[in-house]
């Protein structure tokens, strides 16, 4: 019943897992999102495989989560105990790499047949900055995006471009799809398979929450 | 107290092997004396104490709470209180709701084949196996640990006033329900337990106007009172194969003993002295996640396990660790741990926790991490390590092992040949501990040396002293002196000053 409420204010709760090959730049791509650090000794984090960022999108909350997975061929098989439950995915070419857009295209096929359509996908060809290395052709890459239903992006953790823009998309349609969900369910169904699937959908009561009635504010 | 003192000495009575209980039979210390009939006798008798006392403090502990709540709402004022009825109202017809469902659930699996009935469903039978048996002392044990979390759990929920109290009735409701459901598979009582979570947490939810940090609050201990006293039932269930899963596991990173962290391209230097202590830390917390009754304890175990890696990781390279230098220590670390019970444990985390602490949480992460470890474990070969598969072989059969490619026989020489020992921080430490073994050898010959003396000293010396008696007796030969007859006290002088009744008689001699 919470699920369907109002227009009002909810927290999404979204895990998003980096696939690529090793190298491609997963790692500085998620420093750079949440510490606007490239290749830097004052990065503040101990560790950048699990990152959270809250943002707020069109006046609701949202929690996401960036699950790092270990890129390295003998860890391949691996990848569906990492992306099980995921709302999205992030999968990063270099694009001075043919090799590392061939195991984009690998993993795209493999997240298809685990999780359908319900997985946000984005292709991400990052060091648009070493450009005239290039080669992986932009018409390529764009096409195959499009033909297997997931959006392509340019980004450069060095010089911080795209990265912002590739992040807010991803969580609006990680939105769109959530909410697409929680209509098709209608009241009360099986509320329990979204949870599972571990988007949260939350009535959000902010006065509530801060200025506890007297009673519950035992923290 | 005697009895045990007795028992620590050589000699044992023949009557001390007997069963305590003087039937006749032999009794075993690992049944405290007893024989396996009075055994198992006793461990009944104490089991249906221990379930009684469970009852008994639990009514107790409803009584104390109700009296609680009379006062608080006896003391609230009527305008605060009107406008949390709305809430009561909706949380009261979940009990209905979960009564129907439940009834739902039994009727569909009293057909699954019983493999014991309730009543037999702790017997010993299965630790029997495993050498350890449980006393009726270890289940009080855990008992007591029960109370305390009841306890703390009551206490916790009086905070909340009403809801609090219907918490800990549909709580205390779902636990009698599970009780007479000992034959369910383990999915079977997965579902039941995060159904149980689902329907509370969405009337939670209503309940706190969408509060997610509330209710995640209130379901953490809901986690913690239901799972501390399901735990035994539900714990690498009969019903699995999770216990041999455990034993292929554990024998599996046996046979893996030899691999190391080149191969595995772990990140960490174990040469610095702060990395080492982090990575023993880390061993250490994973090792104690079997310790733990709560799913969320246990998760907390393999968290902190993580951060000592972060650590570890952190003060090697100086950068922050990502996924590609986290799994593989993590990797090392489970190897070599060699935790206890590690695939029922992470069954148990995966059945019994609160799901959206495992789906996107922090650690969820390093749970799917440690099931990535796990999985890659299981699957390793030659290729995996950037081994030859020959070598690989000879590495799992044990007929050598990768830091002596030839058998050379022999224990290395106590002083390094600093090379390559410097290379290898295994080596290092194998090093390190034959110097301190050579020590402790001649710390032991000085001690033998000054036991030796010690003795010839002794031994002189008694000679001395027989030596320095015999001198006497030769000097002083021994004179057998016939008595002269005399009365007794003849030669006692002053007699006669004595008071009359002491004044010796004398007799005729
Ligand atoms: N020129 C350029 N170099 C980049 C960019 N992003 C990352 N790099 C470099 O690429 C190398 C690999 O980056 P990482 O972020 O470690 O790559 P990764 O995908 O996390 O690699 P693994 O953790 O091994 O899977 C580093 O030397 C980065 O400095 C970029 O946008 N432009
Ligand atoms: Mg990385
Ligand atoms: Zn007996």
């Amino acid at each position: 019943m919470a699920a369907g409420g109002g227009a009002g204010n909810k927290t999404y709760s979204f895990k998003v897992v980096l696939l690529g090959e090793g190298c491609v730049g997963k790692t500085s791509l998620v420093l750079r999102y949440c510490e606007n650090k490239f290749n830097d000794k004052h990065i503040t984090t101990l560790q950048a495989s699990f990152l959270t960022k809250k943002l707020n999108i069109t006046g609701k909350r949202v929690n996401l989560a960036i699950w790092d997975t270990a890129g390295q061929e003998r860890f391949h098989a691996l990848g569906p105990i990492y992306y099980r439950d995921s709302n999205g995915a992030i999968l990063v070419y270099d694009i001075t790499d043919e090799d590392s857009f061939q195991k984009v295209k690998n993993w795209v096929k493999e997240l298809r047949k685990m999780l359908g359509n319900e997985i946000c996908l984005c292709i991400v060809g990052n060091k648009v900055d070493l450009e005239k290395e290039r080669h992986v052709s932009v018409e390529e890459a764009e096409g195959y995006a499009e033909s297997v239903g997931a959006k392509h992006y340019h980004t450069s953790a060095k010089l911080n471009k795209g990265i912002e823009e590739l992040f807010l998309d991803l969580c609006k349609r990680m939105m769109e799809t959530a909410q697409a969900e929680e209509r098709a369910k209608g009241n009360g169904a099986s509320q329990s398979t979204t949870s599972r699937r571990g988007v949260q959908i939350v009535d959000d009561d902010p006065q509530a929450a801060t200025a506890a009635g007297g009673c519950c504010s035992s923290a | 107290m005697s009895q045990r003192k007795e028992r620590r000495g050589i000699h044992v009575d023949q009557s001390e092997l007997h069963c305590n209980k003087g039937c006749g039979y032999y009794g075993n210390a690992a049944w405290q004396g007893l024989c396996s009939k009075c055994w198992r006798e006793e461990y009944q008798r104490a089991r249906q104490k221990q379930i009684q006392e469970d009852w008994a403090l639990a009514e107790k502990l409803q009584r104390e709470e109700e009296v609680a709540y009379a006062s608080i709402q006896g003391a609230q004022s009527q305008p605060l209180s009107q406008p949390q009825a709305p809430p009561q109202a909706s949380l009261a017809p979940f009990s209905k709701f979960e009564e129907k469902k439940t009834n739902e659930k039994t009727r569909k699996v009293t057909t699954v084949k019983k493999f014991f009935s309730p009543s037999s469903r702790t017997a010993p039978k299965k630790e029997n196996q495993e050498g350890k048996t449980p006393s009726p002392s270890i289940s009080r044990q855990s008992s007591i640990e029960t109370d305390r979390v009841s306890r703390d759990f009551v206490d916790f929920l009086k905070t909340l006033h009403k809801p609090g109290r219907e918490v800990h009735k549909q709580s205390r409701a779902f636990i009698e329900i599970m009780a007479n459901k000992k034959d369910l598979s383990a999915d079977e009582l997965s579902e039941c337990v995060q159904d149980f979570y689902q329907n509370l947490s969405d009337r939670l939810m209503t309940h706190f106007k969408g509060s997610s940090e509330r209710v995640e609050r209130v379901m953490d201990e809901v986690e913690k009172y239901i799972m501390t006293r399901l735990y035994k039932s539900v714990f690498c269930p009969e019903t699995t194969d999770d216990e041999e899963k455990d034993l292929a596991t554990q024998n599996r990173i046996r046979a893996l003993h030899w691999v190391d962290i080149q191969m595995l391209c772990v990140p960490v230097d174990e040469e610095i002295p702060e990395v080492s202590d982090n990575v023993v830390k880390a061993i250490t917390d994973v090792i104690e996640m079997d310790s733990k009754r709560v799913p969320r304890d246990k998760l907390a175990c393999i968290t902190r396990c993580s951060k000592h890696i972060f650590s570890a990781i952190k003060i090697t390279k100086s950068e922050p660790a990502s996924a590609d230098d986290f799994l593989p220590t993590l990797i090392y670390i489970v190897l070599k741990a060699n935790p206890p019970r590690l695939q029922s444990n992470i069954q148990y985390i995966t059945r019994f926790c609160n799901p959206s602490r495992l789906m996107t949480g922090e650690d969820g992460y390093y749970f799917t991490n440690l099931c990535c470890a796990v999985a890659f474990i299981e699957k390793l070969d030659a290729q995996s390590l950037n081994l030859d598969p020959e070598d690989f072989e000879r590495y799992m059969s044990g007929q050598t092992s990768p830091r002596r490619p030839e058998a050379d026989g022999g224990w290395p020489q106590v002083d390094p040949p600093t090379g390559s020992a410097a290379s290898s921080p295994a080596l290092t430490q194998v090093y390190q501990n034959l110097d301190l073994l050579s020590g402790m050898g001649s710390r032991q010959d000085r001690v033998l040396e000054g036991v030796q003396s010690l003795q010839r000293d002794l031994i002189t010396w008694q000679e001395s002293v027989e030596r320095e008696v015999q001198e006497i007796l030769e000097k002083y030969p021994l004179e057998i002196r016939l008595p002269a007859p005399s009365a007794i006290d003849s030669d006692n002088v002053e007699n006669d000053r004595l008071p009359p009744p002491l004044t010796p008689q004398v007799f005729a001699g």
